[in-house]
């Protein structure tokens, strides 16, 4: 799916970051991580709690800067392309405003960002169908499920037409079954739209079904163990999950984390 | 789930009413009075009470209204003044909890303290003693209201849900837009909060700086001096009408609160 074309999209280099601690040692979150996206990629950054994915997301969006290293998007800094609105982020927490309907939930980056009234509403219309969520553009957020929920908030973020959608373990609080249904429902929205995605998980498994490429981080510091090409024809379906190539994967992924 | 609706209704408004009606019947029955040693003088029986309150409600009607204009004044001016400090403490955030105690410690000073002092500091702020002495009221109450306000909006203004910041950082939009787009609206529930203390509050303000006044007016002058001169039941008079006024601005809280915050307690 993926076309190498000649500039990355995403460029990270030797990024390193450092915390500290509550009692103030230094704590490194990564160490000289560098990873090339090309443009319409679908890239996860797969690895288990502590290994600075998170914290990679957050370097590349430019919530965090990084203690050393280099990170270009778009040929440009972390800080121009935020300022740019050329993000979409989609939190662990769907992170919707109580107080919003679902409608308003997702015109709130559009009334930021000065969209014209029209166009917000086309918009608006437009994800929630993108989402499967049409019927439930005047329900507030106390009355859908979680997985309802996360779907506003990818329709949201999908809403800002972003060049680069950011999922930070979108899935991660959701039930298996949801989880399943919303992977199709990401990877069928990517297709219409062919954004490039970074996509953090700690599931193996998904990180597979969805990915180009896996980027394979271990802790202790944070550290880019294995970049995997997952090979799986597209569009994936849930039959393949069950394949010998599927599970061949899920294999070498699992065995090329590093000390833990 | 309609069950729970009944249930629900039986415990928080059957249970409380019950109460109260075992209360007024060992009252009215003279058992309150035996078993604490006292007599009608001092505690009159509840008809008693309300026939008087029946036959001299139009001569009550100007004491209420002066104490309602002290509650309500000195309500919204200390819930306004006390947002402004929440929000003075959201946007200074390193003096914002230090200046938030020191307004706790404010809140600290008794009432009975506070109101004589309000009262002579306003001595000379106007000739005509109505205007002098409903604004040394009015402060007192104010001042009563302020804290319980500022410590929620503080609250409100700063505790929102985690990576709420961060998605509107992502948007590129300053500390302004965030503010009137997240902090405020999330801080409303917290205002009630606030206004659950200080609406209760805000009557007790009322009546007690009515004690210090130099105008003798309201509920609160009229509980005293009606005790000064032993009518007890005219007294008692008074003293049902503080609660009552109490209750009511707290059931219309209750109301205003349901219909304001419907959908964010939907779940």
């Amino acid at each position: 799916m993926s076309e190498k074309t000649n500039a990355p999209e995403i460029s990270v280099k030797n990024v390193s970051m450092v915390f500290s601690d509550s009692k103030g040692n230094p704590v490194q979150a990564l160490k000289n991580v560098s990873i090339d996206i090309q443009k319409g990629e679908f890239i996860s950054l797969l690895g288990p709690s502590g290994c600075g994915k998170s914290t990679l997301l957050r370097i590349v969006s430019d919530l965090l800067t990084p203690t050393s290293g280099e990170v270009t998007v778009c040929g440009k800094t972390p800080r121009e392309t935020r300022l740019e609105q050329k993000f979409g982020i989609v939190f662990q927490n769907p992170v919707l405003l109580d107080w919003r309907t679902v409608r308003k939930n997702i015109r709130l980056p559009l009334e930021m960002m000065k969209v014209p009234k029209e166009e917000q509403a086309s918009r608006i219309e437009q994800v929630l169908e993108l989402v499967g969520l049409k019927e439930f553009g005047n329900s507030y957020p106390g009355q859908l499920s979680g997985g309802m929920q996360q779907r506003v908030g990818i329709a949201r973020a999908l809403a800002i037409q972003p060049d680069i959608l950011l999922m930070d373990e979108p899935f991660s609080a959701l039930d298996e079954f949801t989880r399943e249904k919303l992977n199709d429902d990401v990877l069928s929205i990517w297709r219409k739209t062919n954004k490039t995605v970074l996509f953090v998980t700690h599931n193996i498994a998904e990180s597979v079904y969805m990915s180009d490429r896996i980027c394979v981080l271990s802790p202790h510091p944070g550290r880019l163990s294995a970049i995997v090409d997952v090979d799986l024809p597209r569009p994936r379906n849930a039959d393949m999950r069950g394949t010998p190539e599927f599970a061949a994967l899920v294999e070498k992924v699992r065995n090329s984390f590093e000390g833990i | 789930m309609k069950g729970k609706v009944i249930k629900n209704i039986i415990t928080t408004v059957g249970l409380p009413v019950l109460f109260g009606a075992l209360i007024f019947t060992l009252w009215q029955t003279k058992v309150l009075h035996t078993l604490f040693k006292t007599d009608e003088i001092i505690l009159p029986l509840p008809t008693r009470i309300g026939s008087i309150i029946g036959d001299n409600f139009t001569n009550m009607l100007p004491q209420i209204a002066s104490t309602m204009i002290v509650a309500l004044g000195g309500l919204i001016l200390g819930s306004i003044f006390g947002y402004l400090i929440g929000v003075a403490g959201a946007v200074f955030k390193k003096w914002g909890m230090g200046g938030l105690t020191i307004v706790s410690a404010f809140n600290a000073i008794p009432l009975v303290a506070l109101a004589p002092v309000i009262n002579n500091w306003t001595r000379d702020l106007s000739s005509v003693v109505d205007i002098r002495s409903t604004v040394a009221k009015i402060i007192t109450v104010t001042i009563f209201c302020t804290a319980s306000m500022s410590v929620n909006a503080y609250r409100g203004l700063t505790e929102v849900k985690p990576f709420l910041e961060d998605l509107f950082a992502s948007y590129g939009v300053g500390k302004f837009k965030m503010f009137f787009k997240l902090r405020l609206p999330n801080s409303l529930p917290y205002v009630f909060t606030a206004l659950r203390v200080s609406v209760p509050a805000c009557i007790i303000g009322a009546v007690v700086s009515e004690y210090f006044a130099e105008q003798v007016i309201g509920v609160g002058r009229q509980i005293r001096e009606n005790i000064i001169k032993g009518q007890f039941p005219t007294a008692w008079a008074y003293i049902t009408v503080a609660c009552v006024m109490g209750i009511l601005m707290y059931v219309i809280l209750l109301i205003v609160e349901a219909i304001v915050l419907k959908n964010r307690r939907a779940r």
